[in-house]
């Protein structure tokens, strides 16, 4: 057998449900370095659930997940267990998530943002973690609002802060959690162009979005899920162009408004 | 919020200081304090003088005890409706404040009678009032838990003539019953007579009058708790000092109620 | 009485108003903070406890708890009491009543964060403390201020309820004053100084709220 790098993000046979209503159902996901993989499919199909699994949000009824080789998660008897939350706060270390509705901390300002958690969590000097954090600000275009507070921005620059946020902690994996539906049509490019810069970087990303267009030309790999099960996955050509009738209802329902 | 906290902070340090202030002169009811629990607005047996401090015919008489026993006295003001929880749970030693022994001799240890007192009838004089039954349809006014108010409820006193009345109603203090005598909404309050003088010449003569007939007549004691007849002897005994060397007939002249004291 | 013995005579006991003020809500605004804790815990015990402690801080006069709160280590224990106890009764009494008005403050303020607000604390590894005191408390005193406001005026003017202990402040002073005059205007004066002090806290609250609200 051929010595495998160890995968960045491993997830395998996850279950959830919530109440009688199953919404993961026996999912399995592994993403390598570097890879971009986008997760698309009608809403309630369990995109959102599945990204809230991987980060720990939500926790999973059955299935394994480990990054970087590290369990997070594993099978016994037949019941997933969870690691002991000092092993846990070590993993949680090597991902980060925006989400979309941004949730930055609104007392803050867009540095502070940036800041406080590597100060305060990771004990990282305060003149360092200032000079990254301006660094990324300036990197998403915004090295001027580092001293304004998020309500005075626009939906756009408030995500890139919050990309930037997430990006301060210096995560090994990047999950996005429909990162631009909460955004006005003309502001989706910006955080997009940002994304997509970060593709460009080799970033390891995971992107649950609703911008067809987008993932095709960003993505390595696609995921297209309904009803709690993957039903393609590929490449974006392969998953495009498949015949399989509930993806083509998927995206005919979107190119028709 | 630090300022905030900081705020707090100092005032806390003031807090302390108040210790002080709330159980007024603050001593603990050890052997050499002698803590009297009185009604502070009760001119002229306790109230506060001019100059700020508690004083009265009571108070004085207390403080003639304490010189002869060398006891530190302590004069806490206290809610007439309390007094029994307040002598009960030992915050007090006794109650000294024109306490009228008729009605409650069981109730507590009792000291010599000390005062004649009367409970009486003040109207305002334009209310044309002259007798008993000129009450008759009208509104009463009579402090809560008081002893007038006893003589009015009591089937053997007084509870006839209450009967005649449209009301009595009860108030807290005699300060706000005489406000509302004054704006006509009682016609008439029921007192003792030494307060009823107090405030009578307080206020004028001219406005109000105490009415000839007396609802009864009764004596003024302090009021112990049923167990502690050992400081109530000594009271006792002390008492009967004063009225020998002359100091409890000086008192009674300089409050106005030398007609009244009865100290044999 | 001249009216600058009045005027001593009342601040003497606006003195002692002050320090029930400033005692009652030096206790009762970290004690809130712990029983609305406990009226959000996830034990069903913990929460029916301060569920009831609540309702009958909230249900029952304040006056009858500060009897109650003074007299219970008599009636209950047989413990004599003594003066010392009068005035710390008082501040126990006002707070553990305020300690459960404010404990519903907290957790309106509470409840209305944000859900994603604990979670992006979380996903950027800030520990449960930290979460509270560094994300969740700063937002939630903003939100709380104008509630807390209300409640911290009412309190200025609640003080004169200790006159139930015999405790004698401002108002107890002003109606002993009131007595021995056998007037009103002792009244007017103990008025003006509860509203003095009540413009006060209201400025000082008005300066926190402009300070918070610059987000």
């Amino acid at each position: 057998m051929e010595m495998q790098e160890v995968p960045y993000l491993e997830m395998n046979h996850v279950r959830k449900s919530f109440g009688s209503l199953e919404v993961l159902r026996d999912i399995s996901l592994t993403v390598q370095q570097g890879e971009v993989v986008s997760i698309i499919g009608p809403s309630g199909s369990g995109k959102s659930t599945l990204l809230r699994c991987a980060t720990l949000l939500e926790t999973m009824d059955e299935g394994t997940l480990s990054y970087l080789g590290k369990s997070a998660a594993i099978m016994e008897n037949g019941c997933t267990v969870y690691a002991k939350p000092a092993e846990l706060d070590e993993i949680k270390r090597s991902f980060g998530l925006v989400f979309q509705s941004f949730h930055l901390f609104p007392h803050y300002s867009v540095l502070k943002n940036l800041i406080d958690a590597p100060i305060h969590v990771q004990k990282r000097p305060k003149e360092e973690a200032v000079a990254e954090a301006m660094a990324l600000l300036e990197q998403m275009g915004l090295a001027d609002k580092a001293d304004a507070y998020p309500h005075q921005l626009s939906g756009g620059q408030q995500q890139r802060v919050a990309i930037a946020r997430a990006l301060a902690l210096k995560p090994e994996v990047l999950f996005f959690d429909e990162p631009t539906s909460a955004l006005d049509p003309e502001l989706t490019g910006e955080v997009l162009k940002v994304i997509k810069e970060l593709a460009e970087a080799h970033m390891t990303m995971i992107i649950v979005t609703h911008e067809m267009e987008f993932a095709r030309k960003v993505s390595d790999r696609i995921l297209f899920m309904d009803k709690g099960y993957v039903v393609v996955e590929g490449t974006p050509e392969t998953v495009f162009r498949s015949q399989n009738g509930r993806i083509q209802e998927f995206l005919g329902k979107l190119q028709q408004p | 919020m630090k300022k905030k906290l900081c705020t707090l902070l100092s005032a806390l340090s003031l807090g302390a200081l108040m210790l002080s202030g709330c159980g007024n002169q603050g001593a603990g009811n050890d052997a050499d304090t002698f803590v009297v629990g009185f009604d502070a607005e009760y001119p002229p047996y306790g109230y506060m003088d001019d100059n700020g401090e508690y004083t009265g015919f009571d108070l004085e008489l207390a403080q003639a005890v304490c010189d002869l026993e060398g006891w530190t006295l302590v004069k806490q003001p206290i809610v007439w409706d309390s007094k029994d929880n307040e002598l009960n749970s030992g915050s007090i030693d006794c109650i000294w404040s024109g306490f009228t022994i008729d009605g409650r001799e069981d109730d507590y240890a009792w000291s010599v009678p000390y005062v004649d007192n009367s409970q009486v009838i003040v109207v305002a004089v334009k209310s044309g009032i002259t007798d008993f039954s000129g009450l008759e349809g009208k509104v009463v006014g009579v402090q809560a838990a008081s002893a007038a108010l006893a003589v009015l409820e009591d089937e053997e006193q007084q509870k006839a003539l209450a009967d005649t009345f449209q009301n009595l109603q009860e108030f807290a203090d005699y300060n706000t019953a005489f406000a509302e005598l004054e704006a006509g909404s009682v016609d008439a309050i029921a007192m003792d007579i030494g307060v009823a003088q107090y405030q009578l010449e307080s206020r004028g003569n001219d406005n109000f009058m105490i009415l000839d007939e007396h609802l009864n007549s009764e004596q003024y004691g302090i009021g112990f708790a049923l167990d502690n007849t050992e400081l109530r002897d000594t009271v006792n005994a002390d008492l009967q000092k004063l009225k020998e060397d002359g100091t409890f007939d000086e008192l009674a002249e300089k409050y106005g109620l030398s007609d009244m004291v009865c100290l044999e | 009485m001249t009216f600058h013995v009045i005027l001593t005579e009342l601040l003497n006991g606006m003195l002692l108003t002050v320090g029930i003020f400033a005692l009652t809500l030096l206790f009762s605004m970290p004690l809130g903070f712990l029983v609305s804790f406990g009226r959000m815990s996830k034990q069903p015990v913990i929460r029916l406890i301060t569920q009831f402690y609540i309702s009958v801080m909230r249900g029952t006069p304040l006056m009858l708890q500060l009897m109650v709160v003074y007299f219970l280590p008599w009636y209950l224990f047989k413990i004599p009491l003594s003066s010392f106890w009068r005035f710390p009764a008082i501040i126990l009494g006002f707070t553990i009543n305020y300690a459960a008005y404010f404990a519903e403050i907290y957790r309106s303020g509470i409840e209305a964060i944000p859900k994603g607000q604990y979670e992006a604390a979380k996903l950027l590894g800030y520990s449960r403390s930290q979460t509270f005191l560094r994300i969740i408390l700063p937002q939630v005193c903003k939100i709380i201020l104008p509630a807390a406001t209300n409640e911290i005026i009412t309190l200025v003017k609640d003080t004169s309820l200790a006159y139930t202990l015999s405790c004698i402040e401002m108002f107890s002073v002003a109606k002993q004053i009131a007595a021995a005059e056998t007037s009103m205007v002792p009244f007017a004066v103990a008025a003006l100084f509860y509203y003095i002090f009540n413009l006060l806290v209201s400025f000082v609250m008005n300066r926190i709220e402009k300070q918070m609200s610059y987000y």
